[in-house]
């Protein structure tokens, strides 16, 4: 399997890590802890800890510690990495099918 | 001794603050529900940008970021530029990580190396509430401030006053009044039964000010202030009325007089007796 489809497996294996890719995408600007992000998309931290860390993993999200508390925010520069291979990938899928 | 000023570019508020803010104060801005107060943060720190370079940072903790690029647009704001042209930040955050006591960086350095900005707002202050105790809260807050005027920021700290209209009028029941060195107040007004919004300026350590409430209007262009309301009295109290001119008081007493007839004879006598005899010429 290529990195793009394994990519875009993960991005799309779960509702949560879809209402956590449009919440950053839409606001770069949060740098919130995992309890201030879950309220924003109106769950709780403990129901979304998993799905942070598989976006961390992919380098989309990034953790920060700040003080005692972990903050998660945006890596913008990896996250356009992702989407320009995303996009490549779908490219080349259209391709093919047409 | 010659005092720099940050204008908020709003000239008729400008006017009211003798020149604008004191360089480095924090000053509070409070109000109660749609008053404007965002509005005229996000004016405070777009102008900054536009008319005096000065690069600015607006920290959010409920109001999502993606609502005030939309909100600022319908004034012609655009804040996703100013960002890509490293003049504007725009932080969502929770009081909580803000507030963070532990140790390490704070989460504003990073953003304030990056654009070096001499503006910042905190939308809002009241909102610590909820995560510091009431005892502690001034305590944090007096941190906070502290820490924006370490960095040489000028800022504006938004405070939610649940006190919309009435007679028991307090900015904050908690004391954070004490610690801002500048109080700015927008007021929901109730004026012949028509809703009216007026600004004041209660507080400005170290500079005189304008002490009328004057009145505001959102157009869509932002805040723009205009004249007092130089013929109501008791606008703070919640029930406004048309001031009376001494023609227009003589009247009422006359009228009162006739009511009372002989019964105010002798008042009517002492009272005459008591009102210079040119004022009543000048006015009558």
């Amino acid at each position: 399997m290529s990195e793009a489809s394994d990519i875009l497996n993960r991005l799309l294996s779960s509702e949560v890590k879809g209402d956590l890719l449009v919440l950053f995408h839409k606001n770069p600007g949060i740098i919130d802890t995992i309890d201030g992000v879950a309220r924003r998309i109106g769950r709780t931290g403990n129901s979304i800890g998993n799905d942070v860390k598989d976006l961390v993993d992919l380098g989309v999200l990034e953790r920060k510690q700040v003080g005692k508390h972990e903050a998660i925010f945006l890596d913008r520069k990896r996250d356009g990495e992702v989407q320009k291979i995303i996009g490549n990938y779908l490219n080349s899928m259209k391709k093919k099918e047409g | 001794m010659w005092m720099v000023r940050v204008r908020t570019g709003i000239s008729d508020l400008d006017k009211m603050l003798g020149g604008g803010f004191m360089e480095g104060d924090a000053v509070l801005l409070a109000g109660s529900a749609g008053t404007g107060k965002t509005t005229l943060a996000l004016q405070y720190l777009v102008n900054g940008v536009t008319q005096f370079g000065d690069a600015g940072i607006y920290v959010t903790f409920e109001q999502l970021p993606d609502q005030i690029y939309r909100d600022a647009k319908n004034f012609g704001w655009d804040l996703r530029k100013m960002e890509e042209q490293n003049k504007f930040r725009l932080i969502c955050t929770s009081p909580e990580l803000l507030l963070e006591t532990d140790g390490g960086e704070s989460i504003l350095d990073g953003p304030i190396k990056e654009i070096r900005p001499r503006r910042l707002v905190i939308d809002s202050l009241s909102h610590l509430e909820m995560f510091v105790p009431e005892r502690e809260l001034r305590k944090e807050a007096y941190r906070l401030i502290m820490y924006l005027k370490t960095k040489g920021l000028s800022s504006l700290l938004l405070w939610e006053s649940p006190q919309i209209i009435g007679n028991s009028f307090s900015v904050t029941e908690v004391g954070i009044s004490f610690l801002a060195d500048g109080i700015v107040l927008l007021r929901p007004v109730e004026i012949e039964s028509s809703m009216r919004k007026a600004i004041g300026i209660l507080k400005l350590r170290g500079s005189d000010h304008d002490k009328q409430l004057r009145e505001f209007e959102i157009t869509t262009q932002g805040i723009k202030v205009e004249a007092s309301f130089s013929e109501y009295e008791g606008l703070m109290t919640g029930s406004p009325r048309k001031k009376a001119t001494l023609g227009e008081a003589i009247d009422q007493f006359s009228a009162a007089f006739a009511r009372k007839e002989k019964k105010s004879c002798k008042f009517l006598y002492r009272f005459l007796q008591y009102i210079p005899c040119r004022l009543l010429y000048k006015n009558c």
